[in-house]
């Protein structure tokens, strides 16, 4: 198969294991059909020497029968020590590919940009990062063993089989494709079915998700017996979906019992006629018979595991597709033919010019000429929509423009390394995205970066080296520094750990405030040349919000801002401010000259001074006795800090 | 990194488990169908053993037959064959009917009795207070429906019926081999206590291995899960290379822990098979012997003598020993699953045991007509349930402080202050989502303790900033599901509110499917929908929780102001506000600070009486020249 193939080469760096395994399974499965042998040389033994008229000495004699005893314990633990090794090769190598999957998909992952993100699901990509990759590696682990396995089965117990007699081999060759069809076809319908129940048991605990989040609706519009009724209607339909896997899944074993009797007693009947020497020229021993017997039991597994092994194979390669789909996407935006490796620095100069872009089908840009000298900050307002973010994404290049030319120091930002470029400009986003782990880390997070090394990929976790156990240490006096300038110091040494805090889950959670202020410390320490703050306050009061400003102010010399906002008292201390409305530059110039021009931007500052947000700036002064209103029942640790 | 539930063990636990059992009384008929079921294919299970042997030394053994025996003996023999392979044959039939019928009949049982668990949890989540669901992530009480259920099946099926099924034949193997040949029995018996010892041994080393691996794999999940939601910051500030290191870490963990169980799996399965290899050539060599010195080869032996064996007996102990494995293995694991579902189990009944604080009094009254009146009067309120009506005044924990607010039918109030005010606390009073420490909520004069919550809350429209939106059609969401709401009014109320044109513009109108919590709408759409489903379900009292406040563009702003306006008109309403706009609109605005009211009247009356309002008004007004 097409798709297949693209997993070879990850087949291939454990090719050692595969090889060693699959000779593994042959001998086990060879071995473990001994003792049937010895217990036939036992039988026989013991039938010449108890038949009527039987000499002193024929047949058997006690110490043979302990040695064959022995040797028959002798092979099961020579099968078991290689079955041991099966495992531990073939197993092994398909966990250790599994991890190599998932580190080189993370890689991989790590390079892809905007646009592949807005689209895919994160939902979608968890999927297929667990339960597709869980699939693949059922399919090269345990799938590849029990194709060996199987095979190896039958090619013994057939050498036996012929060996004992071709005409019960016959027999039984009769029955064995209706054991095996029979097998296989409950097999797949247990499949179908499974899928089926587990489908269902999604959409319970989906509608449970939603009942749980939604209480405060659910209670407010008194719909709870409604709710209950539909979730019993899902369980009801649950059980029925249960219960169709069991009619199929239940006589599974059962059949298989019933199926194997029935080769059995063929064997029996056939084979007792050849005893008997019913059967002219055909004669046969007990113990060849039991021994016939033995080996066909152990025939049970494999039979029924070729259903179980098509679906697993079948649900791999579907699996296998969907994690190369991964692979081969590829991002729009990298360093390509046109980067301009000498370009090491920057010192902030931004220029846009004749600048448009589409995206999603829309024209959220057109036409935007505009330029930033180093060192001074540019205002940006208007309502959503209007194009601001879209402005700073360019910047960053999480966005390219459609046409015209974005430069930065006067070259085109798609020359500029990426690496370079990010290096250079920090982004505080209106809703950041923290991390849960320390406040420290969170704030040194693009710290010291540049010091790590790639982690190699497409090569075996065997002859890769493991990472040091621990990161360094984050500098932490440039942590404090960046907390002081966010105006977030005084609030981290409140909590009882300190830096040390953990955020999220498992620890505190921020305020609105309190998490954007940590994103700008996170920007801040890495001493950007450029900094692009959007709406990076807005759920910070506008008191705390000016001291900030003021504050960067000061550590910001000639140092690029574009600072994104809706509130005039903020844009007003902006070199230049520029007004967006759908994509085009509609005002611009200093807060006095936007002012005297009576339009948009004058507009919004009447509009701020009379319907202004009630709840800023006393806030600060009228709520710090207060608890908070949220009620957080874990108690006084995880005390919430009002912004 | 979130540690699973699983990761916590517990001891088994008597008072548990009857608890557990106690739900599988009302299908009493069911089980004991399941276990006579049980019980006869176990006792079928030897037979087969024993037909082999009569067949052996009935038809084919050596005693029976001799070199010289006719070809009439051997007819007739083979008659005796037949007659047990026909046997043999037809026992295969009845036993796979009983096994079908057991499978069945405990599937049906088990499926009964997480029906009931589930739909017994989820009602109750139902029936509990709002304070609840504060205390306990959704995640949390996802899991107590979904895998706390599963582990309770698993205490039923593999545990409970593994536990009868398994000791049902291992006794009808034991019986039947000591009455075959007891010397021979005792022999073969000798292997079993180690088999049991090394399953459960193993079983409890690999379900340690697994529970760690489960945690690596979550620990995996989480970190995967965070840097693809996070995976343009982590670009933006160059992280790359720092973070697959770390999950290079994380990823490596989950390796050695998967391998650690791998490894123990491993020595598992050939353990077993060598320990059934050495039961069975005990089973050779002794009942070889015995053959022998009966047949008057070698030393003579009184125990050996008394054994009886014959060649028969040799073949059907060597399959016997073999078929007892299972069940001994299957009774070594038993323990483990008990055990395992006490967790979950314990949690599970946790929430069926925690007390519903709100609950309806006995012959609670419901209110016809509803006038829509609101009396706070003197309400003191903490969300801490450890506050009591005793709790000093100055504790910091009160949200509430002695809150008199009385509303009139029809009027509407703005309520006014900064976040933590009690704003929100007020508005949940009302729908009786908690009870207050002292003092009392009315409605229409009557306690809303003694109020049916049902029919309170019909008649009370809290409209959210953001709407939350249910899997389902637009109409479902509109009309939360109600049938009896007929679609005219669902399109009246939609074309009310403005929000009928962006439907109409769906894809399928009022049938479009809502993906993903209506993530595509805008929060000006969400608003306005919200008002549209508050609307259609007509209530007298209109409780409107912050209003957005996240920037939506003039004409959107202008629409939810009408649609406001539209809403309130003739509905006792209550309404968080931020916009002046909209506080100036209503009949009158009480202003709150740490949870007590501190001034109330109009507009005009609060500017005049030149207090708090004034001063946030003014202040508000001149943000901009005192900023400096």
């Amino acid at each position: 198969m097409n798709t297949l193939s693209t997993l070879w080469p990850y087949l291939k760096l454990h090719q050692r294991q595969f090889f060693v395994g699959t000779l593994a399974v042959f001998g086990a499965s060879w071995a473990v059909t001994l003792p049937a042998y010895f217990t036939r040389l036992i039988i026989d033994g013991l039938t010449r020497a108890t038949a009527t008229g039987a000499l002193p000495g024929q047949g058997i004699s006690a110490g043979q029968v302990a040695l064959y005893a022995l040797l028959a314990v002798v092979s099961v633990v020579f099968s078991g020590a290689l079955m041991v090794m099966v495992r531990r090769q073939i197993v092994y190598a398909s966990r250790q590919i599994e991890y190599e999957v998932r580190r080189d998909l993370f890689g991989h992952l790590s390079t892809l940009d905007k646009y592949y993100f807005d689209r895919a699901r994160t939902g979608d990509l968890m999927n297929r990062l667990t339960g597709d990759l869980s699939a693949v590696r059922e399919m090269i682990g345990f799938g590849s063993w029990q194709v060996a396995s199987v095979v190896a089965s039958f090619v013994v117990s057939f050498f036996w089989f012929f060996s004992l007699s071709w005409q019960l081999t016959l027999a039984v060759l009769l029955i064995f494709p209706v054991i095996i069809g029979t097998l296989f076809v409950l097999a797949r319908l247990i499949s179908a079915r499974y899928v089926a129940m587990q489908e269902q048991n999604s959409v319970i605990a989906a509608k449970a998700q939603e009942n749980f989040s939604g209480a405060r609706v659910v209670k407010g519009y008194a719909i709870e017996d409604r709710e209950i009724g539909e979730y019993k209607t899902m369980n009801a339909e649950l059980i029925r979906r249960a219960l169709r896997l069991t009619t199929v899944e239940g006589p599974l074993q059962a059949s298989m019992s019933l199926l194997m009797g029935l080769a059995y007693v063929t064997v029996l009947i056939y084979g007792g006629r050849m005893i008997l020497g019913l059967v002219p020229n055909s004669p046969l021993t007990l113990g060849q018979f039991t021994q016939f017997a033995l080996v066909l039991d152990r025939l049970a597994w494999p039979m029924l595991s070729i259903g179980m092994i098509t679906n697993m194979l079948q649900r791999g390669s579907a699996s296998w597709g969907r994690l190369q789909e991964l692979f081969v996407a590829q991002p729009m935006i990298k360093d390509d033919g046109r980067t301009d490796v000498s370009i090491k620095t920057l010192r902030g100069e931004i220029e846009f010019d004749k600048v448009s872009l589409n995206f999603d089908g829309q024209q959220v840009l057109r036409d935007v000429s505009l330029k930033i000298p180093a060192g001074q900050t540019l205002g940006i307002t208007g309502p959503t929509g209007s194009g601001k973010t879209v402005l700073g994404n360019l910047v960053t290049r999480l966005m390219d423009a459609s046409s015209g030319t974005v430069r930065v120091d006067g070259y085109d930002v798609r020359r500029m390394p990426l690496k370079v470029l990010r290096e250079n400009v920090a982004v505080v986003p209106q809703e950041p995205f923290l991390f849960s782990d320390t406040i420290a880390a969170n704030v040194a997070f693009g710290l010291d970066n540049a010091t790590y090394a790639p982690t190699a990929t497409r090569i075996s976790v065997l002859k890769s080296k493991a990472p040091p156990p621990d990161d360094r240490q984050p500098d932490m006096n440039r942590v404090r520094a960046a907390a002081e300038i966010a105006g977030l110091a005084g609030e981290i040494e409140r909590f009882a750990q300190g830096y040390d805090t953990t955020l999220g889950e498992r620890g505190v959670t921020l305020s609105g405030g309190q998490r954007q202020r940590t994103a700008l410390a996170r920007a801040v320490a890495r001493e950007p040349r450029i900094l692009v703050l959007d709406d990076a306050m807005s759920a910070v009061d506008t008191e705390t919000e000016s001291r900030i400003l003021s504050g960067l102010r000061q550590v910001q010399e000639g140092r690029t801002v574009l600072l994104i906002g809706h509130r005039v008292s903020t844009l007003r201390h902006a070199d230049h401010i520029i007004v967006m409305e759908r994509g085009t530059i509609v005002e611009q110039g200093s807060h006095d000259e936007l002012l005297a021009l009576d339009g948009r931007y004058a507009e919004l500052d009447r509009q701020q001074r009379l319907e202004g947000d009630l709840s800023g700036e006393d806030e600060a002064q009228l709520t710090k006795a207060v608890p908070t209103e949220n009620p957080d029942p874990t108690g006084p640790a995880k005390t919430k800090v009002n912004a | 990194m979130t540690q699973p539930d699983e990761a916590f063990l517990k001891e088994f636990d008597a008072g548990l488990t009857r608890r557990i059992l106690n739900y599988l009384r009302p299908y009493r008929t069911l089980a004991v169908l399941g276990l006579i079921a049980t019980l006869l294919f176990s006792v079928a299970a030897p037979l087969y053993g024993l037909i082999q042997r009569y067949a052996i030394d009935h038809a084919l053994g050596p005693n029976v037959l001799t070199a010289g025996s006719d070809l009439a003996t051997r007819q007739a023999l083979y008659q005796v064959l037949l007659r047990a392979a026909l046997l043999f044959l037809g026992l295969r039939v009845l036993d796979f009917l009983l096994r079908y019928l057991a499978t069945y009949v405990i599937s049906l049982l088990g499926q009964k009795v997480l029906y009931d668990i589930r739909s017994d949890i989820f009602t109750k989540l139902q029936r509990l207070p709002l304070a609840f669901f504060d205390a306990n992530p959704v995640g949390r009480l996802i899991t107590r429906v979904t895998s706390d259920v599963d582990a309770i099946n698993q205490f039923i099926t593999a545990g409970l019926v593994s536990l009868i099924t398994s000791t049902f034949l291992i006794i009808a193997y034991v019986v039947i081999m000591l009455s075959v040949s007891w010397p021979l029995a005792i022999i073969s018996f000798l292997v079993l206590p180690i088999l049991f010892y090394a399953s459960a041994f193993f079983r409890t080393k690999i379900r340690y291995a697994f529970r760690n691996t489960r945690i690596q794999q979550a620990i995996v999940n989480t970190k995967l899960n965070e840097n693809i939601t996070g995976m343009l910051t982590v670009q933006l500030f160059g992280r790359e290379n720092h973070n697959a290191q770390d999950f290079d870490r994380s990823n490596r963990r989950l390796l050695d822990a998967t391998i650690n169980s791998v490894s123990w799996f491993s020595l598992f399965q050939p353990t077993v098979s060598v320990l059934g290899a050495v039961a069975s050539a005990l089973v050779l060599w002794f009942a070889g012997r015995s053959i022998l010195i009966k047949a008057g080869v070698g030393n003579p032996d009184a125990f050996l003598a008394a054994s009886g064996v014959t060649l028969g007996t040799l073949v059907a102990f060597n399959s016997f020993v073999g078929q007892l494995f299972q069940p001994i293995q299957d009774l070594a694991d038993v323990m483990n699953n008990l055990q395992a579902a006490m967790a979950s189990a314990e949690r599970i009944f946790g929430v069926l045991d925690e007390p519903v604080t709100i609950q309806d009094k006995p012959g609670a009254k419901t209110l016809s007509p509803f006038e829509g009146r609101v009396d706070l009067n003197k309400v003191w309120f903490s969300y801490d349930p450890a506050v009591t009506a005793d709790t000093p005044d100055d504790d910091p924990r009160w949200t509430l402080r002695g809150i008199d607010l009385h509303i009139r039918p029809g009027e509407s109030v703005a309520l006014v202050g900064a976040t933590g005010a009690g704003k929100t606390s007020i508005t949940s009073l009302v729908s009786r989502f908690y009870d207050v420490q002292r003092g009392s909520v009315d409605v229409d004069g009557v306690d809303v303790k003694d109020l049916a919550q049902y029919d309170l809350r019909r008649h009370i429209g809290v409209v959210l900033q953001d709407v939350f939106l249910f899997a389902g059609t637009m109409e479902t969401n509109l009309t939360l599901g109600d049938p009896n709401i007929p679609h005219e009014r669902v399109i009246q109320a939609c074309k009310y509110v403005g929000v009928h044109e962006f439907i109409m513009e769906l894809p399928e109108g009022y049938n479009t499917e809502v993906r993903e919590r209506g993530a595509t709408l805008s929060t000006g759409q969400k608003q306005l929908l919200a008002f549209a489903r508050a609307l259609i379900q007509n209530p007298d009292i209109l409780l409107v929780l912050d209003e957005a406040t996240a920037s939506v563009d003039t004409e959107t702003e202008m629409r939810i102001q009408d649609a406001l306006e539209k809403v309130m008109h003739g509905r006792t309403s209550i309404i968080i506000a931020h916009r002046l706009s909209t506080i100036e609109h209503c009949d009158r605005i009480i202003v709150m600070r740490r949870g007590q009211v501190v001034e109330e009247g109009s507009h005009r009356e609060l500017l005049v009486q030149n207090g708090y309002y004034a001063r946030l008004h003014r202040l508000q007004y001149a943000q901009g020249d005192a900023a400096d």
